[in-house]
């Protein structure tokens, strides 16, 4: 069924249909109409699931994990502060191995406050042991979402997965999404599988004290599914395509008019749509040129970014995150993945600064100037230039 | 409900082969949660001293499924975990383990906000009146007076009453006990076990090496601050308050064993001068005001 809807109602409407057993909900913009919507349904009686609302964002995941321990699948939305405020608690569920899945509405940290979309807050949890998605349009904040319980429930993974979308850029903005059928998500996400429930007939203790060998071995138990689990990501979105009518699952990341590129541009979330229509034109002028949109920076696919990116003359990485100090993190692991002489990042649209199709047919023009000099290197902090209008146009999805 | 030594002594709750000190109040603690409340419990255990008396992984001396949990997210996740066992239609009775430390500090919102939502869990604060596992700090429930390793010069402080700030919360059940007293801690529990909602017991678990006295006399210190009135056994329930029978000639200054008998028999009051012990002695006189004003 095609309905028009954000983001965030997106993600409210997967929760659902992922017969989710309990939601911990603690209220922050831009996430906050995820739990609204979801307390809506429950008043309405189309939601089955126990809603907690705590006092807090550390007691949401602590809810969350506790009811997934138990044994019931379980979920949570936050963002900015939130999720930093989580931070503790996201290493405790992925240490503890179970199951749960989360979603991220990024927005920018304090100080000073901002409410404004930044990834900053997302991609500080790239440490803590979860699988960690972004999306770029509602449509896939609701595809990942689903995707997410199959993939964190697989006996493979075994582990907590976060999806990311921009905030209020997908989580408020409204447009066509797909919504599979309840009887079609019942085929697609079986019932929840976990390693170990706290049961009182089977008297287990979880997370006392490990003796240092087996705490390095569980440690490197993680970062082996992390790793391993981007075959069941594989796995899981070829069986979600059956359900759904979009066929872009079946890799990690994904392309766009990247194969025949001599440049290649990288970047991941809602920017994708702007960068696309700015290499459409590009493309127009003769500029060769192709995106290439991170969508899971855990795992992070080396083989997968290898190939697509190797023999590209140059790569430009734009980042919505900051590390403080070394510039964007998309950039820091693109540049531990591909040791490319020729790569150079730009920082931009930190704190809700908009950049439309104008900007990115600039920073793009520029970068592929100095990539024609030998010169593409370093990091750079990209302001737009003000009062620039933005055009509006109907979403689109990338395709090769 | 009358209980004998026989059916109490049935719990195994508590294995063999615990890390706990000699002298451990929170191993007889255990023991009397497992008499109370039978095998049917998922515990959770906050950041402490049982995070260690249970034993290195894979080993586990705590007879129940037990989650070890950072400390302010007891409460909640034990929120989630009724919830989850009401979806699966368990009656698993869910318990969270705090020392003071979790409660009084560091945990205090959370176990506020669980405490408002009147989640139904048994909430047991061991009360050993500082940061024991970490060596002693003072916390928010350390009385005025006493030495800890971060107030070397006694606590200029009062304990910090969680119970009467909980009264506050309308729970349906709070408790305050000692270990001192088995059959009135096991009690209480059994009767938090049959009331819907938030109930909270403080027990108060004195540790030989925190407050300095021969690990041979837990139990006996654990009497001697009820008898000397320094800790109120107390019952509160469907809004009303009621002093339980150790705790009666409390109420009247006259019938009040000399708090000295408990202050002396520990290292921890050691330095206390005389003014000081006025100031506690005073303290202590105002508590029984307030619990004969809240009786009423």
């Amino acid at each position: 069924m095609m309905k028009t809807i954000s983001g965030n109602e997106a993600v409210a409407l997967a929760v659902k249909l992922a017969r989710v057993g309990v939601v911990g909900i603690y209220p922050i913009t831009p996430q906050t109409s995820i739990i609204e919507k979801l307390a809506e349904m429950k008043a309405n009686g189309e939601l089955e699931a126990e809603i907690i609302r705590v006092e807090s964002e550390h007691a949401a995941m602590a809810s969350t994990f506790g009811a997934a321990v138990a044994g019931v699948r379980a979920f949570t939305a936050t963002a900015s502060q939130g999720l930093l405020y989580m931070h503790e608690m996201t290493w405790w569920v992925a240490g503890s191995r179970v199951p749960v899945v989360m979603v991220v509405a990024t927005r920018a940290v304090g100080a000073p406050w901002n409410i404004w979309d930044e990834n900053t807050d997302f991609m500080s949890e790239r440490d803590s042991g979860w699988l960690m998605a972004f999306a770029s349009n509602p449509q896939e904040a609701l595809d990942l979402t689903l995707q997410a319980f199959r993939v964190s429930e697989d006996e493979r993974a075994y582990l907590p997965m976060m999806v990311g979308m921009d905030g209020f850029i997908l989580s408020h903005m409204k447009t066509n999404v797909n919504i599979p059928s309840q009887e079609d998500v019942d085929l697609f996400l079986p019932p929840r599988k976990q390693p170990f429930v706290l049961d009182s007939e089977n008297p287990v203790g979880m997370g006392n004290i490990f003796p240092p060998i087996e705490y390095m071995r569980l440690r490197n138990s993680i970062h082996e599914a992390i790793t391993h689990s981007e075959e069941v990501i594989k796995e899981v979105g070829r069986e979600y395509q059956k359900i759904s009518g979009i066929n872009n699952y079946s890799t990690l990341n994904v392309k766009y008019k990247l194969n025949d590129a001599d440049y290649a541009v990288v970047l991941m979330g809602a920017w994708a749509g702007d960068a696309m229509e700015a290499i459409d034109e590009l493309r127009q002028k003769g500029l060769s040129v192709g995106l290439y949109r991170i969508r899971y920076i855990r795992p992070w696919s080396e083989d997968e970014i290898t190939s697509a990116l190797k023999d590209k003359k140059a790569i430009l990485v734009i980042d919505r995150a900051t590390s403080l100090g070394r510039g964007g993190p998309l950039y820091l692991e693109l540049k531990a993945t591909l040791h490319h002489d020729q790569m150079c990042g730009v920082v931009s649209g930190l704190g809700g600064v908009l950049l439309n199709k104008g900007d990115f047919k600039e920073i793009i023009s520029r970068f592929v100037e100095k990539a024609k000099q030998g010169n593409a290197k370093g990091v750079g902090w990209y302001y737009p230039k003000g009062g620039k209008k933005i055009e509006l146009k109907s979403p689109r999805y990338a395709e090769e | 409900m009358s209980l004998s030594l026989r059916d109490m002594l049935k719990s195994n709750s508590l294995l063999s082969g615990t890390s706990a000190c000699p002298g451990c109040p929170e191993n007889m603690a255990m023991r009397m949660v497992g008499m109370a409340l039978g095998n049917d419990v998922a515990l959770i255990v906050i950041a402490g001293c049982s995070s260690v008396i249970q034993g290195l992984a894979p080993r586990n001396s705590y007879n129940f499924p037990v989650l070890n949990i950072a400390f302010a997210a007891g409460p909640p996740a034990a929120s989630g975990m009724w919830r989850a066992y009401k979806q699966r239609n368990k009656n698993t009775t869910v318990v969270v383990w705090a020392g003071d430390g979790g409660t009084a500090d560091i945990g205090f919102g959370s176990m506020s906000g669980a405490a408002e939502r009147n989640e139904n869990f048994i909430y047991i604060c061991i009360d050993n009146e500082a940061y024991m596992n970490s060596g002693g700090q003072r916390s928010g429930s350390t009385p005025f007076g006493a030495y800890t390793s971060t107030t070397p010069e006694g606590k200029k402080e009062n304990k910090k009453e969680i119970m009467f700030i909980l009264m506050d919360h309308n729970i349906p059940y709070l408790a305050t006990a000692s270990v001192g007293y088995p059959h009135d801690f096991v009690n209480k529990l059994r009767k938090a076990k049959q009331i819907f909602g938030f109930k909270y017991v403080q027990v108060l678990t004195p540790d030989p090496y925190g407050w300095m006295f021969d690990p041979s006399k837990t139990a006996e210190v654990g009497k001697l601050a009820v008898q000397t009135c320094y800790w109120p056994l107390l019952e509160y329930e469907n809004g009303k308050l009621t002093v339980s029978p150790e705790s009666l000639h409390c109420l009247e200054k006259s019938t009040r064993r000399p708090l000295k008998d408990f202050i002396q028999v520990q290292g921890r009051f050691k330095r206390i001068n005389e003014e000081e012990y006025k100031a506690l002695e005073n303290y202590i006189d105002s508590m029984w005001e307030k619990i004969k004003k809240l009786m009423k």
